[in-house]
């Protein structure tokens, strides 16, 4: 028995002994940077009331925090940093158990769409005075983390991803054009011009007019006004002409060999962006970084306004699963957070761009100017980018679908048949919806 | 305290039952939760339709009406079995070769070829199919359409045309299974008396007899083993045909594994899901039956003979 005693006893020793050397506090904001597996998490405050808040990506949400707590210091803050696919498993993983999730956590805006289908586990930050804020954020954004009928606030919209078009200026001026953003704004004005520039780009220098047929299609698709689903949840793909036209809009430039073949994030895509194997690039705010990344040189990729409007890809939400104790301290803290003050300071550190238009008003916002760009206000760009984009119902398996028809898509650059390949994606996607 | 008395209070015949029931108990614990379960569970949620945040709902056996009029699940099926056969065949001729190279004595430096010929199994699966994905690719600059096209052969969509695809995971599966296997084969070629081959050459025998008439005959229970875990690995293959195809997972390429993940994780209907894995749980313990009843005809005529 005394054995036992002593072995209690050396292991308490221990253990007070390393949390002492574990303890080092530093006035009034202690920081514990621990990490498990993958996830990295910080304690931030010490407040009564604790909040874990998932998040996933580089935010750089930790300083902002440390201003909150030192203004609200009954609140501390432990924020939990994972990968993004990670993040969102492990929520629907939570929320599927009914235990495990925080009391705060960030939505991919691509996946807020499956989590609608559960508003039991979420508070509907409506009951928090939402509706206070509604009107700071850009309407498409804030209807996307809203229900259907309108009446249930999933989320507060963080950052987001308004696309643009992305060109290089070597290439227009070796096929004879005037490369300021200005002119070729005029230049490709419209989804038919872009086709007339790809042509005489491809005659004059041989280049792609773009990437890959994905990206010219989600451009296309994202201007429409109606996409694969009517708030009712149908399928109304067939049933009106524009996503078909955003198609067969690909399969006509993928005929005339306009577009290339080269699939997103593989290397001869990160490397074409460097060569100039294509001429223009149809992208979010967030791919200046992957540019700037692939082709070292200044001034050689420049912005403009994409053909006949604008489309979003990515950005995110703040929720507040209904697990949560502090659901009233959580919604504090994420208004705060999402305000157009931080949003500016998220924008200056780390480049999240804005959900809120007032920071498109601000004077630091407005003289953001990039030389990478050919010193073009970029910031401006992408703010009309971001106000030009149509609101538009997604719906659950919006994601689903969208992965069949870049199967179609794929395979059209292969040559296939535009109409059997709509018609068999049409095929697999009933398949899948009949699943639901 | 009270079970400690309770415990004194038992005979001692009884202790020793119940201290090694309790340590055998972690493994049946631990398989329990993790193991039997889920088996069970999936057994039931297949009569369900559940996206795993609704509640679920009774649906009868709708959820293998829809997986049996699946085109798609049935390519999965042939899929995985034509995958499975390009993958593993090839992995048992070539790895007794490469096991009777490694075994000779006229090779130098044995030591390190065989470390060399392990390496690809201890590399990370995702690492190997990211290079894999690099050598077949699509362009005509693709390593592998590269060498083709010094035959004049076009450019081949590896990750999606009919046998191209197929012949890039199996080539990946042959890759990374093929030096475990050899090692294997090895250890069976080690156990093999050295007075067997000296007397072989004493009496003239070529390599190639030794090989058809003593090694394989002495290392049929090894290939038996190598048969039996290849084709349980290949029911299971679904991180190559992920990664190399995306979580779109193409018709011409996805496995029964991979249609059952995408069916629960990605499309979050969860009842064909675990009715496609019903399916592929009959489907192995056919194949598995069939295994041993050739296994146990094999060992019976070794007996005979």
């Amino acid at each position: 028995m005394s054995k036992f005693i002593k072995l209690i006893a050396i292991s308490f020793l221990a253990v007070v002994f390393l949390a002492a050397c574990g303890g080092g506090t530093d006035g009034d904001t202690d920081t514990d940077t621990g990490t498990d597996g993958d996830t990295t998490q910080e304690q931030i405050g010490e407040g009564d009331i604790e909040l874990v808040f998932w998040e996933f990506g580089n935010t750089g949400y930790d300083v902002l925090i440390e201003e909150y707590v030192a203004e609200n210091p009954h609140v501390s803050i432990n924020l939990q940093n994972s990968d993004m696919n990670d993040l969102h498993d492990n929520l629907f993983t939570s929320i599927s158990a009914g235990s495990g999730a925080p009391d705060i956590t960030m939505i991919e805006e691509a996946q807020i769409e499956r989590f609608k289908t559960a508003p039991q586990a979420f508070e509907n930050l409506y009951d928090y005075g939402a509706s206070d804020v509604e009107g700071d954020f850009l309407d498409w954004v804030w209807n996307n983390g809203r229900s259907a009928e309108g009446d249930f606030q999933f989320g507060l919209p963080t950052d987001i991803g308004p696309t643009v078009m992305f060109y290089r200026t070597d290439v227009f001026e070796e096929a004879g054009f005037d490369s300021s953003p200005e002119a070729v704004s005029d230049l490709v004005a419209t989804w038919d011009d872009f086709e007339e520039v790809g042509r005489q780009i491809k005659d004059s220098t041989g280049k792609l007019m773009t990437d890959a047929g994905e990206l010219v299609y989600n451009a296309r698709r994202d201007q429409a006004t109606q996409q694969y689903f009517n708030p009712d949840g149908d399928l109304i793909m067939d049933e009106h002409n524009q996503i078909r036209d955003a198609f067969d809009y690909v399969a006509g430039l993928f005929e005339q060999d306009l577009v290339g073949d080269i699939p997103l994030w593989t290397p001869e895509w990160f490397g074409g962006m460097g060569d100039g194997t294509y001429a223009t690039m149809l992208a979010p705010a967030w791919m200046q970084g992957v540019i700037k990344d692939n082709e070292p040189e200044e001034g050689v990729w420049s912005i403009t306004t994409m053909p006949e409007g604008a489309g979003n890809w990515g950005g995110s939400y703040l929720a507040i699963p209904s697990e949560t104790e502090h659901a009233e301290e959580a919604y504090a803290f994420i208004q705060w957070l999402t305000a157009p003050e931080q949003q500016l300071k998220a924008f200056e550190g780390y480049g999240l761009f804005p959900s809120t238009p007032a920071v498109y008003d601000m004077p630091e916002f407005l003289e953001y100017e990039d030389d990478y760009f050919g010193g073009i206000a970029t910031a401006q760009v992408f703010s009309e980018a971001a106000q030009a984009v149509e609101t538009v119902y997604k719906g659950r398996n919006f994601y689903p679908v969208d992965d069949e028809v870049k199967e179609a898509l794929d395979n059209l650059s292969a040559g296939a048949d535009p109409e059997s390949e709509w018609e068999a994606a049409l095929d697999r996607i009933n398949r899948i919806l009949e699943r639901q | 305290m009270e079970t400690t008395t309770k415990a004194r209070g038992l005979s001692e015949k009884k202790k020793t039952a119940l201290s090694a029931y309790l340590f055998i108990s972690p493994f049946f614990i631990l398989f329990a939760i993790f193991g039997l379960f889920p088996m069970v569970f999936s057994f039931y949620l297949s009569f369900f339709r559940w996206d795993g945040l609704s509640p679920m709902t009774y649906i009868g056996v709708r959820n293998f009406e829809l997986i049996f009029t699946d085109p798609v699940f049935f390519s999965s099926i042939l899929n995985t079995f034509i995958i499975g056969l390009m993958g593993t065949l090839p992995q048992i001729f070539i790895g007794i070769l490469l096991a009777f190279a490694l075994n000779s004595t006229l090779i130098r430096y044995r030591n390190t070829f065989r470390t060399f010929v392990f390496l690809p199994y201890i590399t990370s699966i995702v690492a190997v199919a990211i290079i894999f994905g690099v050598v077949f690719n699509n362009q005509p600059f693709g390593f592998a359409n590269y060498i083709l096209s010094t035959f004049d052969i076009g450019p081949i969509r590896w990750n999606a045309e009919y046998w191209p695809v197929k012949f890039a995971i199996a080539t990946m599966v042959f890759w990374r299974w093929v030096g475990y296997n050899t090692i294997i084969f090895l250890a069976g070629m080690q156990s093999i008396p050295k007075e067997l081959y000296e007397a072989a050459k004493i009496d003239g025998a070529t390599v190639g007899q030794q090989i058809r008439l003593i090694t394989l005959p002495m290392l049929k229970p090894i290939v038996m083993f190598v048969v039996f875990t290849a084709t349980i690995g290949s029911f299971q293959l679904f991180t190559e045909p992920l990664i190399f195809l995306g979580r779109g997972l193409r018709e011409e390429g996805i496995t029964m594994v991979a249609y059952l993940w995408r069916d629960a994780f990605v499309y979050n209907s969860f009842g064909t899901a675990s009715a496609a894995a019903i399916v592929l749980f009959f489907i192995i313990i056919a194949i598995t039956a069939i295994n041993l009843l050739i296994t146990n005809r094999l060992g019976r005529s070794k007996k005979i003979g």
